[in-house]
């Protein structure tokens, strides 16, 4: 893939846009679940994908061809989120209960007369409680949680994308995997 | 809990990352299998991951690459700003 992707890069630093959307097909959903995971809201995070593309097509000249495209374009996403959560709620994850019930949810996306099967139902109300323990999680942790367990990123790749030492996404992922716990241990 | 050392559940976390050298593994093995306590502290940390890992994944939404690129700048413009 990522021979694919160097060659696309070239392209595009050529001029050729349509090579672009080829990467942006390779990455879309990656980009988008990260977003999704971070803040919870649909639109915000289509909003947010597509902010992380038309960013990194402006600088694509900026990426170094010798590390990893992928780090570098999720880097791109996660500042982007938890600029956003910064800007818009400083208080997030305090009031995310509100924000979780008020938004969008896994029922919101299912047409109105579907009838349910009770074990789906089940499912989705489990669904709901991760999704609302991961957004209780201050940004700190959220962002090291999605990128670890979500995205299944190594860790020494997660420092690279958040540009901070191992030994913090260290600590981080612990404190992060403890706070959920909290939440989860009951399900 | 509060009277085993603060270590074993850091040892837990460290066997979680894969990060865990073979004597301190041992050390973490022995005493999980005498403490109660920390044995069902590590299952829940197990379940929360797996929980978590559950979350079912999502794809961006139909018509995605359309839209970024109906938003990038037209061909011929010069990519990026400084130059």
């Amino acid at each position: 893939m990522d021979l694919i992707v160097q060659r696309r890069i070239r392209q595009v630093l050529k001029g050729d846009q349509n090579a672009f959307g080829e990467i942006v097909e390779l990455y879309k959903d990656k980009v988008y679940q990260i977003c999704f995971r971070m803040l919870w809201d649909r639109h915000e995070a289509e909003d947010a994908a597509q902010e992380t593309f038309l960013k990194a097509f402006l600088n694509i000249h900026t990426y170094n061809v010798d590390k990893k495209f992928s780090t570098w374009l999720y880097r791109i996403a996660t500042n982007l989120c938890i600029d956003k959560i910064r800007k818009k709620k400083p208080d997030y994850h305090l009031d995310a209960e509100i924000a979780g019930t008020d938004g969008l949810n896994m029922y919101s996306h299912l047409s109105s007369g579907d009838q349910l099967p009770e074990e789906e139902v089940e499912s989705l109300e489990v669904q709901e409680t991760i999704h609302q323990a991961i957004l209780l999680l201050p940004e700190k942790y959220r962002s090291v949680i999605v990128l670890k367990y979500i995205e299944e990123l190594p860790l020494q790749e997660i420092a690279n994308i958040l540009d901070l030492p191992l030994g913090t996404v260290k600590t981080r992922v612990h404190r992060g995997r403890e706070a959920l716990r909290k939440h989860l241990r009951h399900l | 809990m509060t009277s085993c050392p603060k270590q074993i559940v850091h040892l837990m976390h460290e066997y979680l990352d894969g990060e865990i050298e073979e004597a301190t593994k041992k050390e973490l093995k022995l005493h999980l299998d005498t403490c109660a306590d920390c044995k069902k502290h590590y299952a829940e940390l197990k379940k929360t991951i797996a929980l978590v890992q559950s979350a079912s994944h999502i794809e961006a939404p139909a018509g995605f690459t359309a839209k970024v690129m109906a938003l990038l700048p037209r061909e011929g413009k010069k990519i990026g700003i400084e130059r």
